[in-house]
């Protein structure tokens, strides 16, 4: 009896442990080589597929087109992707940009435009030469287009569209599209040659923390010494410079997709570039600000290449200094104040 | 004003240069993503 006790038992685990192998086996084949689930497999299971997408993976099929790619159904890591950037680069822009032109029209009421003190002195002084001011220039009129170009992207479908209307829009942003692209390159071109142009006069030195120190004649009234490049003018080039090589690197991997990373990289290009972007855009307000409103005399150091002797003297004495011991005084030139058409 | 002028004419003729190029190299997606054996 024990005996046969004993054969019953080994012949119902035979059985279990066959159960178990033939169920084992469509769970095999309901998987891709690489692991990840077969959705067209006839024995998928629904659960499989919801588990898949929890645990990260993904949904891949099958296909005959050369683009592998496009097998892929449903990648869950696009769903942070697109919360990315349908809604948290949407904050990061939005309290950026509306909070840095908040702080500069504050600014302006409470501190108002940074006077001459001096006065006009009659006398100029070069500050920029033609091609200084050429890549500065060609450099800016792309950042701006781009700019728009690249806020388009972002918050062009939530606003325009009530406002200009869906066809108008569409159009618009094929056209901005266009130039987001093609204008990279000048820009990228420009950038490249203000690194190479001004990196002599913008590395940090003692003299910059002392104008920190003292508000940079911004915040105060004193005027502290500085060279060519001030402390802030400093931390503006190695924003263009870091920031403008962050923007062309990432760019240039979203217009050629694939070429050099995968569908992860794809999305951190896109979160890099958007996140620099938007905080490059913020910056270059404050710079505009300072060099055109905020600061009497400003503009016409980069519009007509020549300053002021008097506001050499105040904001840039010890640069003044140099150009004067370098050239001697009387290269200074008197001339006319350029008309405001200029 | 100048240095303005020419760096908006230069902007723009880079971004052409590139275009053109850009145009010249690279692939369609029909024809890109396709095989002899497909249509799109």
């Amino acid at each position: 009896m024990a005996k046969l006790f004993g054969q019953f038992r080994f012949l119902v685990g035979a059985l279990a442990l066959a159960l178990l192998v033939a169920m084992a086996m469509p769970a095999s084949a309901q998987r891709n080589p690489d692991g990840s689930v077969n959705p067209t497999a006839q024995s998928v299971k629904e659960k499989q597929l919801l588990d898949a997408l929890g645990a990260g993976g993904a949904i891949s099929g099958r296909v005959s087109i050369p683009d592998q790619k496009s097998a892929n159904l449903i990648h869950p890591a696009g769903r942070d992707w697109r919360e990315f950037h349908e809604v948290t680069l949407r904050w990061i822009g939005a309290i950026a940009i509306l909070g840095m032109l908040v702080i500069l029209m504050a600014f302006y009421l409470i501190r108002g435009q940074v006077k001459l003190e001096s006065g006009l002195s009659g006398r100029r002084i070069v500050r920029f030469n033609g091609f200084e001011r050429f890549v500065h220039w060609m450099t800016a009129t792309c950042f701006v287009i781009l700019a728009l170009s690249g806020l388009n992207i972002t918050f062009g479908k939530l606003l325009l569209p009530p406002l200009i209307g869906e066809p108008a829009f569409a159009t618009y942003a094929q056209y901005a599209k266009y130039s987001h692209n093609y204008l990279s390159f000048p820009f990228t071109i420009g950038v490249f040659c203000i690194f190479l142009m001004w990196i002599a006069g913008n590395i940090p030195n003692k003299v910059d923390v002392e104008w920190l120190k003292e508000g940079g004649g911004i915040v105060g009234d004193k005027h502290p010494p500085a060279h060519r490049f001030n402390a802030g003018q400093k931390m503006i080039y190695w924003i263009v410079v870091l920031g403008g090589t962050l923007v062309a690197a990432s760019g240039y991997l979203l217009m050629f997709p694939f070429y050099a990373t995968d569908i992860e990289g794809q999305q951190l290009a896109q979160i890099v570039h958007g996140v620099i972007a938007v905080l490059f855009v913020a910056a270059m307000l404050g710079h505009i600000y300072i060099g055109t409103i905020g600061m009497e005399g400003a503009f016409e150091a980069m519009g007509e290449g020549t300053v002021d002797v008097n506001w050499a003297k105040e904001h840039h004495s010890l640069w003044l200094e140099e150009e004067n011991a370098r050239t001697g005084p009387n290269e200074t030139q008197r001339q006319p104040y350029p008309a405001p058409a200029e | 004003m100048k240095s303005f002028v020419l760096a908006c004419i230069a902007a723009v003729a880079i971004a052409v240069i590139g275009g053109v190029v850009l145009s010249s190299i690279q692939e369609p997606a029909a024809e890109a993503f396709s095989t002899t054996g497909v249509r799109l």
